[in-house]
């Protein structure tokens, strides 16, 4: 697995756009809008190498900080000049509200190329970059309050440890919300979806990245994952509650959601 | 309060939210063999149950079983947590999110609810009718037991409508917005249980035996009441509301003098009329201008 993402970083991008029409986007936009994180939100972000999620994250929850100040601003109506510019100077240091996102992964090529879209984007507080295994993560217990693992649950081994990890850095309250290709449930659309998957990724694979085992794996891995209804169970046996899971575009995709209370 | 279950026992920490409510200090172990009996995940529990630190493989058995509060209790405890930071941030998930973490959940907890807050809602007016209900019941045990008269009807209906809507005030800045999302087509069946149960529970204590035709038309005239009175109140920026309370008498008075006529079909025509005048009441108050006019 290392060396398949290895070759594969510095065209990760690329070759997500390509694969999936540019939907890829939008699915990653509905993940961080089904989080609906407010300021002040810890975020863990496990095989996140590229950081999509996390700056997706950081947009969001730097558009709510704005509206929560704007809000504020209004209600001071009445005060007067010097408590309105120390409140202003307070919270202008704050624009991301203490909300701060670690982005984990266990490649460090991923990491590097993750670190410099970071800096191209102008992405500068709130952001962390750590090398790490998702079966065995370096946190400590009860630390974030979101962890989410886009496409990456299918690359990792043992599937119920990293659960496992998951349940132990939340905090209690704290939310696991996983992205993942997942079952179709159309068979109309899966013999289709069967077709571009194993007919025309792999040639993009070898065009683009110049690399077509990798994208061979990629899309035999995606049909080797547990289906939804099973990967709920698995995350239930873990010790999440209310563990839930949304299909997108009648389940290429899945979101499942779980509670650690 | 909160952490009273300290590290070593972390075992338990999948548990440890959801037992605070029960206030029960069992020995963790103890109550971890109950869940052994759970059926899910039975191959790791045993080896895993007597090393303290590593979390526990244990599933989902000891939800349900009575020592243990249920997800829903922990959710009503959140939502009722939330109700105090209403009049801040409105009914909103933000208001959820600070709830949550006054009970020491992260803010993520949030998430289990609908993010446009109408479970914070119905949560409040489900609370506010079991405390209308309790009011009731207590009056009417006075009255038994020979404390206190019974009240002519409509000044039993004008103090229950009163003593309901009161309880809106310390909300009542952010109350339209609660109506609005209330009206939402996802949550009318579960808002309009909750108002017709209201209204049928005030008359239950109001006397009303009748189980006649007479039954619909008097709870179509009551919700007409409240609903339009609920309306004015929004409106109302007079001193303790008393615009609102005077509105409410008037309106009892009329439904009182429109229960004497014959024409059955005629006051339930009546009501709907009550209805739409209280509604051009609110409208004129508002001093909007509206098409037509």
């Amino acid at each position: 697995v290392y060396q398949v993402f290895e070759s594969v970083a510095k065209k990760y991008d690329v070759m997500n756009d390509s694969m999936t029409l540019g939907i890829h986007r939008v699915w990653k936009d509905i993940l961080v809008h089904k989080m609906n994180p407010s300021p002040g939100t810890l975020l863990l972000d496990v095989a996140g190498g590229t950081g999509d999620i996390a700056f997706r994250f950081i947009n969001y929850v730097r558009s709510v900080r704005e509206r929560q100040l704007q809000r504020k601003l209004r209600h001071h109506q009445n005060l007067s000049w010097q408590e309105i510019s120390e409140s202003y100077q307070e919270d202008k240091s704050k624009s991301l509200g203490d909300s701060q996102v670690v982005v984990c992964d266990i490649n460090k090529e991923m990491l590097k190329v993750g670190k410099q879209k970071a800096q191209h984007l102008g992405y500068s507080e709130g952001l962390s970059w750590v090398l790490g295994n998702a079966e065995e993560l370096p946190f400590d217990d009860d630390m974030f309050d979101v962890y989410t693992i886009a496409f990456g649950i299918r690359n990792v081994t043992r599937i119920d440890l990293a659960l496992q990890e998951a349940y132990r850095v939340l905090k209690p309250g704290g939310r696991f919300l996983c992205l993942e290709f997942s079952h179709v449930n159309n068979p109309l659309l899966s013999r289709l979806y069967d077709l571009y998957s194993f007919q025309v990724i792999p040639v993009l694979g070898e065009v683009i990245a110049g690399d077509w085992k990798s994208y061979q794996y990629l899309v035999e891995s995606i049909r080797r994952f547990p289906p939804q209804e099973e990967l709920k169970a698995m995350i239930e046996d873990v010790g999440f509650f209310k563990v839930d899971y949304q299909n997108l575009n009648s389940g290429i995709v899945a979101i499942h959601s779980g509670f650690k209370l | 309060v909160r952490c009273q279950l300290c590290p070593p026992q972390r075992a338990l920490q999948a548990s440890a939210v959801l037992r605070r409510a029960s206030d029960e200090q069992k020995e963790p172990f103890a109550s971890s063999s109950q869940q052994q009996s759970s059926s899910h995940a039975t191959d790791h529990q045993p080896e895993q149950e007597p090393q303290g630190p590593r979390p526990s493989y244990t599933g989902q058995g000891g939800q349900e079983s009575e020592d243990y509060e249920s997800e829903e209790q922990l959710q009503h405890r959140i939502l009722t947590a939330a109700l105090e930071f209403v009049p801040e941030h409105g009914w909103t998930a933000e208001a959820i999110a600070e709830g949550a973490k006054t009970l020491g959940l992260s803010s993520a907890a949030a998430g289990m609810f609908h993010s446009d807050g109408s479970e914070l809602i119905l949560h409040f007016v489900s609370q506010c009718n079991t405390k209308l209900s309790e009011l009731l019941e207590q009056e009417q045990k006075l009255v038994q037991l020979g404390e206190a008269e019974k009240k002519p009807t409509d000044q039993f209906l004008r103090d229950a409508v009163q003593a309901r809507l009161r309880m809106l005030i310390p909300y009542i800045d952010k109350w339209p917005q609660a109506l609005s999302i209330l009206l939402l087509p996802h949550n009318i069946p579960s808002s309009l249980n909750l108002l017709t149960s209201m209204i049928d529970d005030i008359w239950h204590y109001a006397g009303d035996q009748s189980t006649d035709f007479n039954w619909y038309t008097r709870r179509a005239v009551l919700t007409g009441v409240y609903n339009t009175t609920e309306l004015v109140m929004m409106q109302d920026s007079s001193p303790d509301f008393e615009d609102t309370w005077r509105f409410l008498e008037n309106r009892i008075a009329d439904a009182m003098n429109m229960g004497n006529t014959a024409n059955q079909v005629q006051s339930t025509g009546e009501a709907v009329v009550q209805g739409l005048m209280g509604a051009a009441v609110t409208v004129s108050n508002a001093g909007t201008s509206r098409a037509g006019r």
